[in-house]
């Protein structure tokens, strides 16, 4: 085996053979009692989120926590929350694609199926913040007997292109990747008859000659050239939903880039959480490996250090200019009622991943499952600040009031993050989790 | 019926030099099939066309729709907003960008499956029973013979380029 190749593989996976045994195994099995289980489970918590809306849409957003001077809140922080994470998947697979890292290969798959239910969720925040949600599509463009069209300089309407396109880019780049292994249930003889026909169906024919891999790999590298950009621009657009604003706290040049960086940071960490349960759940140990572990903790690491870098650099923005009304927004974020909510993104964001300088927290799930959990509740943390910070003290001492949310607000999150399992739950049974064509080709690349 | 020498190897570089020496003999490789892209195999019918696809789909969608914002701003509803410009392109850019990246990623997958002659399910060389092994870890190569007795030749050489199996097949 070569080194380099070994590092990402454990001595289990020695031929591609025994690699395809490996990824299909869940698939094979079907359901276990423990999947069941944890299905239930989730899908219960999805049924309350349920309720919760249902509530919301019958009686108005009168039921959130939202009032007249905080009128984001929760559905609010929720989005830019669940679209961070989202765009992490498409960012890992295709900087690292484009970057030739083959062990891209054994986290690529769930990262992106990360993303299709994470950005999916994500979309359904600002349509139910819009109070009328049956009439979203009016933010669509098409011709209709009141002659109206979209408002284009609206960043509502950014939101509604930029949250689409990017679902349904999304989801061809996550098929397109997919194709190959299809073809490999279509063909595998421990699956049931009636699934490989739907396998086969799927797999569109696909024999995996010679012209079809050149034809799939010129446009599975096209789609990661184009998802790169599209990517940043996607959470841009999130950070310019706020510094196109004239309010205390958003105005911020650094905001755009703020938010990738914030998006690449959240992302990680729940691909991080996925890996280890999925590693352990669905006996990938050979294929995600601790060395899988290691290169993503230095990744949050990197992050971390970039985010305090941005939390010092808006700080220091809002200070220097010298408004009062930054100023006083300053103040109020490390002084005010909500400064626990400061001092806990800190902590999380960027003094917990300091751990990652050393080797063996990059390799430990304890260490790595603290850190993951600590980030993901520090974005929270951040996303809420950035939003209730700037509204319950703005440039109007009569508008100021504070905010919180409601038990609706927190069955509606509780209810995302219930579906975004039951999701992904549903994913790992029915799909490989690891792209198996990818990961054969380490695997030659290993034993050569 | 014309014959065919099919041949299934478990090591890629039996399979490449195998597909080298049928090539540099001037035989017709009437197909390779491998578990995961191999550099420097003949492709019987090389796909062009993708990138442009791509791009091209990106590009015209992007116009349509910046087109589109500008007259619908300007003509179809003209809309004072705070007195900004009716044609404030730089706001319209925002749209036509991420549509544009839909549309690019749409028409290389319509490419894909026109170049890389996608949606056979009933496609001839699903005959071939070694084809099954080649979704899996086997790399599978068929070669096109004047008859059955070259055929026969030709499979027996292919066995001793390193093949697991080989035989003759009609096609």
């Amino acid at each position: 085996m070569s080194a380099a190749a070994r590092r990402w593989l454990g001595e289990q996976v020695a031929t591609s053979g025994t690699l395809t045994d490996l990824v299909c195994a869940p698939l094979d099995r079907g359901w276990s009692k423990r999947w069941l289980m944890a299905l239930l489970g989730s899908l219960a918590l999805a049924f309350l989120g349920a309720l919760a809306v249902g509530y919301s849409l019958l009686e108005g957003p009168g039921v959130w926590g939202n009032n007249t001077a905080v009128v984001w809140g929760f559905p609010i922080a929720n989005y830019v929350w669940w679209i961070g994470i989202g765009n992490a998947g498409t960012l890992i697979s295709s900087l690292l694609l484009l970057t030739r890292q083959n062990w891209r290969a054994s986290i690529n798959r769930f990262a992106e199926a990360m993303t299709l239910f994470a950005v999916a969720i994500a979309g359904i925040f600002p349509i139910l913040h819009l109070g009328r949600p049956m009439y979203f599509y009016w933010l669509a463009p098409y011709p209709n007997t009141m002659d109206l069209w979209p408002q284009w300089r609206s960043a509502l309407v950014w939101d509604f292109w930029a949250i689409l396109c990017y679902l349904l880019f999304s989801v061809v780049f996550f098929y397109v990747g997919l194709l190959p292994d299809l073809a490999t249930l279509r063909d595998r003889e421990t699956l049931g008859r009636g699934w490989r026909k739907i396998y086969g169906v799927a797999a569109l024919g696909w024999q995996g000659s010679a012209a079809q891999w050149q034809a799939h790999e010129r446009l599975h590298r096209a789609l990661a050239v184009i998802a790169t950009p599209l990517v940043c621009s996607v959470h841009s657009i999130v950070g310019l939903d706020f510094a196109a604003s004239l309010m205390p706290g958003w105005t911020e040049g650094i905001f755009p880039p703020f938010f990738v960086v914030g998006a690449l940071f959240s992302g990680f960490a729940m691909v991080t959480l996925i890996a280890l349960v999925i590693r352990h759940a669905l006996g990938l140990e050979a294929i995600v490996t601790p060395a899988h572990f290691d290169a993503m903790a230095k990744i949050m690491l990197a992050a971390s250090v970039a985010m305090g870098l941005s939390y010092g650099t808006e700080w220091f923005t809002s200070w220097w200019t010298g408004e009062a009304s930054d100023a006083r927004f300053l103040r109020f974020a490390f002084t005010g009622p909500y400064w626990p909510f400061t001092v806990g993104m800190i902590l999380a964001n960027v003094v917990a991943p300091q751990a990652f300088w050393f080797p063996a927290a990059r390799r430990s799930p304890v260490a790595l499952v603290s850190v993951s959990l600590a980030i993901l509740v520090g974005m929270y943390l951040e996303r809420i600040n950035i939003i209730i910070d700037t509204l319950s003290i703005g440039y109007v001492p009569s508008f100021w009031k504070l905010y919180a949310p409601t038990l609706v607000d927190g069955a509606i999150l509780a209810g995302t993050a219930g579906l975004f399992v039951a999701l992904m739950l549903i994913a790992s049974r029915y799909l490989p989790m690891v792209s198996i064509h990818e990961s054969r080709r380490l695997v030659a690349e290993a034993s050569r | 019926m014309s014959p065919l020498a099919v041949a299934s190897f478990l090591h890629e570089a039996a399979f490449r030099d195998a597909v080298a020496a049928a090539r540099a003999d001037g035989r017709r490789v009437v197909g390779c099939w491998s578990p995961y892209p191999v550099e420097g195999l003949p492709a019987t019918d090389a796909p062009r066309g993708i990138v442009a696809a791509v791009v091209a789909a990106g590009l015209v969608m992007a116009a349509a729709l910046f087109v589109l914002e500008g007259w619908s701003a300007t003509r179809g509803y003209p809309f004072n907003e705070g007195a900004r410009p009716l044609m404030s392109w730089q706001a319209f850019l925002i749209a036509p960008i991420e549509f544009g990246a839909l549309s690019a990623a749409l028409g290389g997958l319509v490419a894909l499956i026109v170049r890389a002659r996608l949606t056979r399910l009933n496609d001839p060389a699903f005959d071939l029973a070694e084809l099954a092994g080649a979704s899996r870890d086997r790399f599978v190569l068929a070669l096109a013979c004047a008859d059955f007795e070259a055929a026969e030749r030709t499979a027996d050489a292919l066995s001793r380029a390193g093949a697991e199996t080989s035989r003759v097949a009609a096609r």
